[in-house]
């Protein structure tokens, strides 16, 4: 079993903080020009996209409650060696305090050393940077609104 | 080697030398940390130590390194009090390291100790992001998240 656990906190709305996890037009501004295709409801399919189109990553939707908690299947579909590993369970919880939300992300699968949570674990704390940063009412942090693979 | 330890992560939009400063100077971390005062002269060697808003001795150490404004290392030990079980813990060790990275500056935080399943530790890993989190607002917006200063109640 690996484990990638981060938390930020954020100055914004359940509501917003919703949002920008979820709609194409935002996720592009934070995660390297990439959205997500998805309705967001229980047992739907989950793509994470490039901007050419080609699939990233896909799985399903296991469990929502908007605007506090996503439980994402995951499986690295680009990367041999990460698709290997099968698929992961990415997990978004939102805790408002104040004007302030808690937004916890674990991304975790069962498999040792596990290559794919290593590979997130460098990703998610550039991600979430940047999104912390325009909901907070910044521009995207530099290089997070294009493509960089 | 056995131990714990906790690492994180934030990008900044800002320069090192301006982290620094906010890491270091008391009129800084007063305003996101939890209205706590750093007091060192951040030289090797040197003493450094935490006081809480009404001026008591909170955690205490030595610094083990400076490379302004790049790295800083230095130890931390719970200071006897209201945390026994941490004091006995003895000294855990804080790293800062700041480097450009191509979204800003990465500031990569790695609190560990020489014991297994560590209080100290356990106690940073949940104060850490909320910290953090505070800084990267203060540095990027000119305020810290709301309540940051402030002390927690009955500590």
């Amino acid at each position: 079993m690996s484990k990638y656990v981060y938390v930020t906190y954020i100055r914004t709305t359940p509501q917003k903080l919703w949002y920008a996890l979820t709609k194409p037009e935002f996720q592009k501004q934070y995660w390297y020009g990439m959205h997500q295709d998805c309705d967001w409801k229980k047992g739907s399919s989950w793509a994470m996209k490039f901007t050419d189109g080609r699939t990233a990553d896909a799985g399903e939707i296991l469990e929502v409650d908007p605007p506090r908690r996503a439980v994402i299947k995951w499986r690295n579909e680009f990367r041999p060696e990460l698709k290997a590993e099968g698929f992961s369970q990415c997990t978004y919880e939102i805790d408002p305090d104040g004007d302030i939300c808690r937004l916890t992300v674990t991304h975790e699968i069962g498999v040792e050393n596990a290559k794919l949570i290593d590979a997130v674990s460098g990703g998610w704390p550039r991600i979430l940077s940047s999104l912390k940063t325009i909901l907070e009412g910044g521009e995207a942090l530099p290089r997070t609104h294009s493509t960089a693979a | 080697m056995a131990g714990s330890k906790f690492v994180y992560v934030v990008i900044i939009r800002s320069t090192p030398e301006k982290i620094w400063e906010a890491l270091t100077k008391p009129e800084f971390t007063r305003q996101y940390w939890a209205g706590t005062t750093q007091k060192s002269d951040w030289k090797k060697g040197s003493s450094w130590a935490v006081y809480t808003p009404d001026g008591r001795l909170w955690d205490s150490g030595e610094i083990l390194e400076v490379d302004y404004p790049r790295k800083l290392v230095l130890t931390w030990r719970k200071e006897p009090g209201k945390f026994p079980e941490m004091t006995a813990e003895g000294y855990s060790r804080l790293t800062y390291e700041l480097t450009p990275d191509p979204l800003g500056i990465k500031l990569t935080l790695t609190h560990e100790m020489d014991v297994e399943n560590s209080k100290l530790i356990g106690a940073v890993s949940q104060g850490w992001p909320s910290v953090l989190s505070s800084l990267k607002t203060f540095l990027e917006t000119g305020t810290p998240l709301e309540n940051s200063g402030k002390w927690p109640e009955g500590l």
